[in-house]
């Protein structure tokens, strides 16, 4: 969603974040606040547009993939400089990838193992050899691995770099008081330094949504990220404040533990329960839920139901409509789990996080399914011990979400593969795993949209990441300010925002 | 007086020392991964095992506690594995404003629970003392986040004459800084008032009570004198003690204030490190906290004897 009121030059903006970001440093930053904040200071050399196309950024133009997919060839935007003066050239971009593929501890390691070789083989051309083809490249270089950090900088800097970050971006970092602001400055070295009209940007992590509030309220805060429904509505009645949205590319649903029995990356197992033995009990659990209903209880309607783990906005692979979700059916699943032969009330512990939404998720799902046979019991769990438990495969069933990636593959492989590095269902399907290798490798979209559609078909079936809903991005802010950009992947974009004339 | 204050320093080394342990125990028997806390929902087998292995949780508890008290005494406090910023100016930076909340609280504590207190015993039975001990209830009863929620809805947004939110340096901008700062230490030091108010009252009617106020009394000095010079001195051993033990609460209950007021310090920078298991900053910060506990003790310890000459400490046999 965009704002394309003219703006006047000058001001800052204070955004509030929901968290306080981790590393500031795209190598090693995980966080979905961090990556907020990088957009206005670190560019990537692709970014999505508004109808969620990738675009060049810090590229010159889309990449050029040879026939058999194995060579990349990049080319870089001529005239750039980082915040600290220096030159963006092929080497700086040859020196990020390898750092995000190769730092310890890095979290682009994956998304770019395919990688093999990254080499300048000109002033501003990056060619890229791949092991295999790997068509989600470009998505992942429209994320923080296509991030570009100043040679110079690395160098001087070190580990040190998340102190000191200097990036292509329209703002340039000047400090940050950590749990409490990160304050950037706007860069005059920025190429497009002529369209950015803000002085600076001050990002505040305020976890409370009241607090949030009140704070776009009371003209402390121009920019509320991330804010909940019931936020949203009650920010509605205000007339200084307006709302930007946009649909979300990734889902939230319940995990059933299938075969988890050894933790993440292990081979899924034999689990005694009813719902891990008989795919018809998980069956008879989908069936009892109303996406509908939940997500106009708990959520004031203003998500949208899902039932698959590609968004229909991908551009790449649309997904299954909310309105061609599996309808709930009682009666249906009450005959399944006869057939099944399970004693009723069949006993399910679901494990929720500790968030007032999380838990009425929670409390409408028990009252849902016990209509049909299921006696749910919730355990809210404070996150970092979900985490834990969940991927040591210590649950029934529990509350798992996806921020979601641009590319499709970016929403299953590591989910619903065998062995997925976050495959917490102990799901284990040679086809499945079959799907995900072809969805990777097949550059033809129309095709891709097919294997798409077959793997979430697959999934569907299987029971064991059943998808609710996908939440959207709610950005309130204040009428005064313009330019913002909310885009699918969920990111405010400040770089054009300013105050009104 | 000067080897009692050395007797309780030791024992507050000693405390610290075994608080130390309990701390660095108590947070690693929290569940959740650190490394999962702080991945999140990207965590991949090979980045968690290096956030491991760069923040030393691999190694044998007792060698991690040894290196971490190690490091503690030559000041380094150690790095937040979250932010990668070092802890000691995470705390450089908190410090100031929890203190400075603490400072505002405690003295509008003070001023008013005093007041309130003295007023309350001095008009005992009329509706001056009704009044002031129906504020005090209210003062006790209500709930932080609400108070500071209806402050900030009455005077950050309807009557703006204060900021709902954020901090900024005294030294930078004095007047910012206290209007940002006045809603926060309403909110804090509320309840304290009241404990305040009961204590004062309480003392001060014990007092007024006492011989020596009717000697004074009879001896012909005036109300003010008879009050302010004997009741409310001899009141006031009582109050400190109060106050000394409610200082600590201050300092900890600062986190729910620091949260509404979204005010970076120690409160917030302890709620943010338990939910990212960042263990270097909570040991710090639990370890400065109970550092001020101990010394605020000892303070209280000492004031006493200033105030009261009854009081004599150790040296005086």
């Amino acid at each position: 969603m965009t704002d394309d009121r003219s703006v006047r030059d000058g001001g800052t903006l204070t955004v509030a974040l929901n968290s306080d970001p981790d590393k500031l440093d795209p190598t090693l930053a995980q966080t979905l606040v961090g990556r907020t904040v990088f957009a206005s200071m670190c560019e990537k050399l692709y970014d999505i547009d508004e109808d969620g196309t990738v675009v060049p950024q810090l590229a010159a133009s889309l990449p050029v993939t040879s026939a058999d997919g194995r060579t990349v060839t990049i080319q870089v935007r001529p005239g750039a400089e980082f915040s600290d003066g220096t030159k963006l050239d092929a080497d700086a971009v040859v020196t990020s990838l390898l750092r995000h593929r190769d730092l310890p501890g890095s979290a682009r390691g994956t998304e770019l193992a395919p990688v093999s070789k990254a080499e300048a083989t000109g002033p501003l051309t990056v060619r890229l050899t791949l092991d295999h083809s790997y068509v989600p490249l470009t998505g992942v270089l429209a994320d923080r691995a296509g991030m570009v950090m100043s040679p110079t900088a690395l160098e001087k800097y070190g580990k040190d770099f998340t102190n000191h970050p200097s990036c292509v971006g329209p703002f340039r970092f000047v400090e940050r008081v950590g749990g409490d602001r990160i304050v950037l400055r706007k860069d005059p070295n920025y190429y497009d330094a002529d369209r950015v009209h803000l002085d600076g940007v001050i990002y505040k992590p305020i976890p409370d949504g009241n607090v949030r509030l009140a704070n776009l309220r009371s003209g402390d805060l121009q920019v509320g990220d991330q804010m909940a429904p019931v936020d949203v509505r009650s920010a509605l009645t205000e007339p200084k404040l307006q709302l930007f949205n946009s649909p979300s590319l990734g889902y939230q649903g319940i995990g059933l533990n299938v075969g988890n029995v050894k933790g993440l990356g292990q081979k899924p197992g034999k689990i005694d329960t009813p719902i891990a033995r008989d795919v018809r009990v998980r069956e008879a659990f989908e069936l009892a839920i109303d996406r509908d209903l939940l997500n106009t209880v708990v959520f004031q309607g203003m998500y949208e139901p899902a039932c698959g783990p590609i968004s229909p906005q991908s551009a790449i692979a649309p997904g299954v409509k909310p309105e061609d979700c599996p309808r709930r059916d009682v009666g249906r699943a009450k005959k399944l789990l006869k057939e099944a032969g399970v004693q009723t009330p069949v006993k399910i512990e679901l494990k929720t996080s500790t968030t007032p939404e999380q838990g009425r998720v929670g409390q409408v799902l028990q009252a849902m399914v016990k209509e049909a046979g299921f006696e749910l019991s919730l355990r809210p769990t404070e996150y970092a011990t979900m985490l834990a438990e969940t991927d040591a495969g210590d649950y029934d069933v529990f509350t798992s979400g996806w921020s979601g990636r641009l590319d499709p593959d970016g929403n299953v492989s590591n989910f619903l593969k065998t062995a997925g590095a976050m495959n917490a269902y102990g799901l284990g399907d040679p086809e499945i795993d079959k799907l995900i290798a072809e969805g990777r490798s097949v550059a033809d979209p129309a095709r891709r949209t097919g294997i798409y559609d077959e793997l979430t078909r697959r999934v569907q079936d299987a029971h064991a990441l059943i998808y609710l809903y996908r939440q959207k991005n709610y950005v309130v802010a204040g009428k005064d300010v313009a330019g913002i950009r909310v885009y699918g992947d969920g990111l405010v974009r400040v770089k054009n925002a300013g105050y009104t004339r | 007086m000067t080897k009692y204050l050395l007797t309780r320093l030791r024992q507050s080394l000693i405390t610290l020392f075994l608080v130390s342990i309990v701390v660095f125990a108590g947070i690693r028997a929290l569940p959740g991964d650190p490394a999962l806390a702080l991945a999140g929902e990207e965590r991949s087998p090979e980045a968690l095992a290096a956030v491991r292995e760069s923040y030393g949780l691999n190694d044998n508890v007792v060698i991690q506690y040894g290196r971490f008290i190690g490091h503690a005494l030559t000041g380094d406090l150690g790095t937040s594995s979250r932010t990668g910023l070092p802890v000691a100016d995470a705390i450089a930076q908190a410090l100031p404003v929890t203190l400075e909340l603490a400072a505002l609280s405690l003295l509008l504590a003070i001023v008013v629970g005093i007041g309130a207190g003295v007023v309350a015993a001095v008009r005992r039975g009329r509706p001056e003392e009704w009044l002031a001990n129906a504020i005090a209830l209210i003062g006790l009863s209500i709930p932080t986040f609400w108070l500071g929620i209806v402050l900030v809805l009455g005077f950050a947004i309807a009557v703006p004459v204060f900021a709902a939110s954020g901090y900024v340096p005294f030294g930078t901008d004095p007047i910012d800084n206290l209007r940002r700062m006045v809603l926060p230490a309403i909110v804090l030091g509320s309840g304290l008032a009241a404990v305040v108010m009961r204590q004062t009252r309480a003392a001060m009617l014990d007092s007024l009570s006492a011989d020596y106020v009717r000697t004074a009394r009879a001896k012909g000095l005036s109300r003010g004198s008879v009050i302010g010079g004997h009741a409310l001195r001899n009141s006031l051993v009582t109050v400190v003690t109060v106050l000394g033990l409610q200082l600590g609460h201050l300092i900890s209950g600062a986190v729910v204030t620091e949260q509404i007021f979204v005010l970076p310090g120690f409160g917030k920078l302890t709620i943010d490190a338990v939910f990212t298991r960042d263990y270097a900053t909570l040991q710090a910060v639990v370890l400065c906290t109970s550092a001020a506990y101990i010394l605020i003790n000892l303070l209280v310890d000492v004031v006493y004897s200033v105030i009261d000459p009854r009081i004599r400490l150790g040296g005086a046999r």
